[in-house]
């Protein structure tokens, strides 16, 4: 098996097969359309983050690790349910949640997503059904369990789980996709493949670069590919979660990427010298904006005026949720029990009687007197 | 918080003597006929022994799809069941020993117990775990262990410990269709346990102790399988002219303070029994609050009957030692009257 790896793409080059084909005129303007407004988001946080200091949160920013997303954004529906990882604003956005409430969670405001207690790393907007989370791999096995549910109470509706390749360094990965495969259950797990857990390379922590192969070995179906051409991942993906959605049962996606930034932060990490300056230039240069918008200029399906404009109308929607979040209050805490627990038991009301424990503690005591 | 000892005479509903492990049947089948939502995880649930007689006949009943045999992969079957639990469902997860939960400890506490607060409120995880406990026969420290402590420790997780076939079913139900995750840990030496138990499917509140003996010279305080050995010891203390008030937390989280401080403000002297080891635990919480709040009017220093800080033993000799023996309680109890 002739299987893609980090080394590969580099030996490679500049990517030159970016195709259109099986991506219509509307799907690819959506996909270049999230990817633009993903990144001056993700590039106004990160001018913003430092020295303001006033989004005092860990934020992992997803700028070079956008196709995913994208593609994401136009393939599920209102009732599909996506969990991810920390690096979690794509992802956030693929679901359609706001803008403007992800903002204001950065910024620790009562009117963010979560009202100030997640933050970045750990934001959700169940409404959308969108749930993240920093443990990595532990939020694959939520997503199988929403699999599961949809399942066994026949429900319409797909899982997909988006998560890093460090996420199967941990065990609890590979219990999920062999229950997930043994179980033909509508989930589909989708890897970003940067090559680094913060600093320490794939090579260094498994004894292969290459995931799918692995995932092959339980019985999942699984593909790898150049994740940075956005209408290929799109591709990818919808054939994986139509697949997923019919009942066919699930599949691996792995996308080979990178991260432009340091593992967390605005700033680079490079200093360290966990990778070259050459490698993350190679990257770059393989920007998957750019190769998206090349090749929608080749079909006629972009230009300089059309991207000027909809930078327009992205850095208006950008500086709004500034606007927002900045002139938001704090939330004023409160009762910290209220916030941990159900303050009512609905379900219970319903469907359970209220008993007189009295007439029965003395027969209790009784039996329990004379001992087991 | 309730928890009075004042009784009325009333009617009483419509009842049947269980056991504990009967009573744990009879609450879950009742569950599942009440919800679509309610679905039973755990290794071997369906096969006839059914986690001592607790699933037996469920599989039948309600199918293989709501009566589910999970791999041996604790890990993603507890994060499994927090995200069917997020998706609507009412999840009960099962394991025959509590210690082999703890591959999923990630679940539950990076994850599960912290959900409802991460999202500020907008989600729930109604997600019910039973944890079983071992003891005699030479269970050894890897099938014995009570960690109610850890599971107590954290914010937006419930622990129930029935001591009653009552409470099993009780707790159970209230665990099921409640909004919050809870651990139900339960004592494998309580299962044969017979009481009344009605038929209906009835709630059992958190956070209400109940008085199971009335005293006023000494208050013992006692959890899950304690509770028996605490009201043994009262009724021979009785005989002694010695009259303590036994009380059966029925769960440590959240920990009913109000009946415990009720009673010793009335005794001034406290013995709290706790079916683990002595260190960080609930019997050190409750004496904590009992001191933060009476510890002035104690008339004697307070004392906890727990297991040594030390791992279970596998011989029967050992395990004679390791286990609070009555004869040592009632010395110790005497020393606290006197």
């Amino acid at each position: 098996m002739n299987a893609i790896t980090h080394q590969k793409i580099l030996a490679a080059g500049r990517y030159r097969d970016v195709s259109l084909e099986g991506v219509d005129r509307e799907t690819a303007r959506r996909l270049y359309r999230f990817m633009l407004r993903l990144r001056r988001c993700e590039e106004a946080l990160a001018a913003e983050y430092h020295p303001a200091d006033e989004m005092r949160c860990p934020v992992h920013f997803c700028i070079g690790q956008e196709t995913v997303p994208a593609a994401l954004s136009v393939l599920l529906k209102a009732e599909d349910h996506l969990y991810c990882h920390h690096r979690s604003h794509g992802y956030y956005l693929a679901k359609g949640a706001p803008m403007r409430a992800m903002f204001a969670e950065l910024y620790g405001k009562e009117t963010g997503a979560n009202g100030g207690r997640a933050g970045s790393q750990d934001i959700s907007f169940p409404a959308v059904n969108f749930h993240s989370g920093a443990i990595l791999a532990g939020a694959t096995a939520v997503a199988m369990g929403t699999a599961l549910a949809l399942k066994t109470q026949q429900r319409p509706g797909v899982v997909v789980a988006g998560f890093g390749e460090s996420a199967t360094d941990e065990g609890i990965f590979w219990e999920t996709v062999s229950y997930a495969a043994l179980r033909k259950l509508p989930i589909v797990f989708v890897c970003e493949n940067n090559n680094y857990s913060v600093f320490s390379p794939l090579l260094k922590r498994q004894p292969t670069d290459n995931i799918s192969e692995k995932v092959s070995a339980f019985g999942m179906k699984s593909a790898a590919l150049f994740g940075n051409d956005a209408p290929l991942v799109y591709r990818i993906l919808r054939e994986a979660i139509e697949a997923a959605r019919a009942g066919s049962g699930p599949a691996f996606v792995e996308a080979y990427t990178c991260r432009w930034s340091g593992h967390y932060g605005p700033a680079s990490d490079d200093l360290v010298g966990y990778r070259s300056e050459e490698e993350v230039r190679a990257w770059k240069e393989n920007d998957p904006i750019a190769l998206l918008e090349e090749a929608m200029a080749a079909a006629g399906q972009a230009d300089a005026a059309g991207r000027t404009a909809l930078l327009k109308e992205i850095d208006a929607e950008v500086a709004d949720c500034f606007h927002f979040a900045k002139s938001s209050a704090f939330p004023k805490g409160g009762d910290w029990r209220a916030m941990n627990y159900a303050a009512a038991s609905p379900e219970a009301d319903r469907l359970l009687v209220e008993i007189d424990e009295a007439a029965f503690d003395h027969e209790q005591v009784a039996v329990q007197a004379k001992g087991y | 918080m309730s928890g009075s000892p004042v009784r009325s005479p009333r009617t009483q509903p419509a009842a049947q003597q269980l056991s504990y492990a009967e009573a744990i049947a009879q609450g879950t089948a009742q569950a599942m006929e009440l919800s679509r939502d309610v679905l039973l995880i755990g290794q071997l649930i369906d096969y006839s022994p059914g986690v001592f007689g607790t699933t037996t006949g469920l599989a039948e009943r309600f199918g293989a799809e709501r009566v589910l045999d999970f791999p041996v992969a604790e890990s993603a079957m507890t994060a499994a069941g927090m995200g069917a639990a997020l998706a609507g469902m009412r999840p009960v997860l099962i394991h025959h020993r509590l210690d082999f939960m703890l591959y999923s400890m990630d679940a539950l506490v990076n994850w599960i117990s912290l959900w409802r607060f991460k999202s500020n409120g907008e989600s729930r995880v109604p997600l019910t775990i039973r944890a079983i406990i071992g003891k005699g026969w030479g269970q050894g420290p890897q099938h014995s262990k009570s960690l109610h402590a850890w599971f107590a420790h954290l914010p937006g997780l419930k622990v129930a410990m029935p001591a009653t076939a009552f409470d099993a079913k009780g707790l159970l139900l209230e665990s099921i269709f409640g909004d919050d995750p809870v651990v139900i840990i339960e004592h494998r030496t309580l299962f044969g346990l017979k009481d009344a138990v009605p038929a209906a499917p009835y709630r059992v509140r958190f956070g209400r102790a109940a008085v199971r003996r009335e005293g006023s010279d000494l208050t013992l305080v006692a959890a899950g399988v304690m509770v028996p050995l605490a009201l043994r010891a009262a009724a021979r203390l009785a005989q002694e002219g010695v009259s303590a008030e036994v009380i059966d937390l029925r769960t440590v989280s959240p920990l009913d303070s109000e009946t415990v401080l009720a009673s010793v403000a009335k005794t001034g002297r406290v013995a709290v029994f706790d079916p683990t080891w002595a260190s960080f635990g609930v019997a050190s919480e409750v004496i904590a609050r009992v001191a933060e709040r009476l510890g002035r009017r104690l008339k004697a220093d307070p004392i906890r009957i727990t297991h040594p800080d030390s791992h279970t033993p596998m011989s029967a000799a050992l395990e004679a030692l390791y286990y609070p023996n009555e004869e040592d309680v009632l010395k110790r109890l005497r020393a606290l009257a006197a």
